[in-house]
């Protein structure tokens, strides 16, 4: 079922996140059903597909917030098992933007940044404030820093959240629908706030239905339905001529 | 009956301060003591530890069904027949009045307190507990930096009607023959026949402290509802 294009799959051994034969289950039902994904460092995937598809189950299996039943992932070189040890040396390396920004919201915007790199990296105040200072002159919004969640705009929260996940010096951001709760006019700004990290070279898994993005930052597109990936391409090559008619029933969809 | 004679509470002041004075103090153990056992007990509760779990369940449905003051009793005549029993002597170790007050409410807080506390647990947002783990914070943290201070301003306005109601159930020391603020209240006004004077002070000073306390907790609740979410 698997259509490979001209993609040039990384070599094992460069793969940041490699993910094998995965299998995940909601009681009966089987949310995601071998799927095999390899992320090179410094590639910028974007995961594509109706809803309901796994994209989220497959990222939030990445970093075991969902446990998978079977199949290996491998992130950074460890595997991740049920020990927490392995669970936590994975997640100190993986950032990760939910739709719903998930901030703290009794802490202030630099507090938030400043939290894990306290009790997870052992930074001192001093050094977390420093970084956290940086990061959000990075996603422009230091001059907010002492405010609280409540007091920002939706485009605004969801750069600290990026922010926030970029204080723990992350080798890969996952990122689930980032831009699916905000206004449309605050969209933009945090697409280019994530083009931005792209060009830094960081290696993201990026969970959004806007192409434009896609066509300007990724470097292959994976195509989900029904638990499994379904196709995998550029993403010239996936927009212009896809070769599923699973894929081209989605991109009428999302065109319309 | 003569007119009123509010003098006679100037008299009585420094006697009235006394039981003001171990009121508060009473307040402030039985709260103490009962928010720290609350907390462990909910968080007990909250991740079903295997026996504990069952045996603080079991716990607070009895304390919540039985009155504060016959726990006083019970804890004040049989806790000490029990330490005898231990001490293997088999003669009763008083533990005193005081000790006696201070344990029984602490105890008996924690079972109210308990319970605000694992209602406000449930109530935390899925995705708060989500962020926690992909930013690789460990449980404690996740508990002690993000989950219960959230619990802890939400549920803060409960917190303090019960707080509130445990001041005022400070009276019943009496039946341990301790003076609170009621007590020596009433004992002055057997003593002098002002039992109007007496009162209306008494229940100036609870309605004085009360509403200070309300308006302290909605200040609190004002510069947390500011920082809180928009939608
Ligand atoms: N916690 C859960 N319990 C049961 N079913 C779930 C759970 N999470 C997701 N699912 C199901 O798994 C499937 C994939 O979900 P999800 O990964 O969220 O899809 P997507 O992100 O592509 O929209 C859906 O059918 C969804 O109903
Ligand atoms: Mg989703």
């Amino acid at each position: 079922m698997l259509q490979q294009t001209a993609v040039n799959v990384p070599s094992r051994s460069s793969a940041i996140v490699a993910v094998e034969k995965l299998v995940k289950r909601f009681g009966q039902f089987t949310a995601l059903n071998d799927v095999n994904l390899t992320v090179a460092a410094g590639e910028k995937i974007v995961l594509c597909g109706p809803s309901g598809s796994g994209k989220s189950t497959l990222i939030r299996c990445i970093n075991h917030i969902e446990r998978h039943d079977s199949g290996r992932i491998v992130v950074t070189g460890v595997e991740l098992t049920d020990r927490m040890t392995d669970i936590n040396s994975v997640r100190r390396e993986v950032g990760m933007v939910f739709q719903s920004f998930n901030l703290f919201p009794h802490l202030s915007i630099v507090e938030n940044c400043m939290l894990a790199p306290i009790k997870v990296r052992g930074l001192s105040r001093k050094e977390a404030r420093e970084r956290a200072m940086g990061v959000l002159r990075r996603v422009r919004i230091h001059d907010q820093a002492d405010k609280y969640p409540g007091q920002l705009s939706g485009g605004q929260q969801q750069r600290v959240a990026i922010a926030r996940a970029l204080c723990m010096q992350p080798k890969v951001m996952l990122f689930d629908e980032p831009t699916s709760a905000l206004d449309p006019e605050m969209v933009k700004e945090v697409l280019d706030t994530m083009m931005g990290l792209a060009r830094d070279g960081m290696t993201m898994i990026c969970v959004t239905h806007e192409m434009g993005f896609a066509r300007e930052v990724a470097d292959r597109v994976v195509f989900m339905d029904r638990g499994t990936i379904v196709e995998e391409a550029d993403p010239e090559t996936f927009f212009r001529a896809p070769r599923t008619e699973r894929a081209k029933g989605f991109l009428q969809q999302i065109i319309h | 009956m003569n007119s009123l004679d509010f003098s006679i509470v100037v008299q009585a002041w420094p006697y009235l301060w006394l039981g003001l004075v171990f009121s508060l103090a009473l307040t402030a153990a039985a709260f103490l003591i009962g928010m720290i056992l609350g907390t462990l007990f909910a968080l007990v509760q909250h991740f079903e530890v295997p026996v504990a779990g069952r045996l603080v369940r079991a716990y607070i449905a009895l304390i919540r069904s039985i009155p504060l003051i016959l726990v006083l009793f019970w804890f004040f005549f049989l806790v000490p027949i029990v330490l005898g029993h231990l001490s293997g002597t088999g003669r009763p170790v008083p533990i005193g009045a005081n000790w006696t007050a201070f344990i029984t409410f602490g105890l008996f807080e924690a079972a109210y307190y308990s319970e605000i506390i694992r209602v406000g647990l449930r109530a935390v947002n899925r995705g708060q507990f989500e962020a926690c783990q992909a930013l690789a914070l460990s449980t404690f943290h996740t508990y002690r930096c993000v989950i219960l201070p959230q619990v802890l301003r939400v549920a803060s306005p409960i917190i303090l009607s019960q707080t509130i109601i445990l001041f005022q159930d400070t009276s019943l020391v009496y039946v341990l023959s301790l003076t609170d603020l009621l007590g020596a209240a009433s004992k002055l006004a057997q003593l002098n026949g002002r039992l109007v004077e007496m009162y209306v002070v008494v229940a100036l000073v609870y309605l004085g402290i009360s509403s200070a306390a309300s308006q302290w907790v909605a200040s609190l609740r004002k510069r947390y509802a500011m920082a809180g979410t928009r939608r």
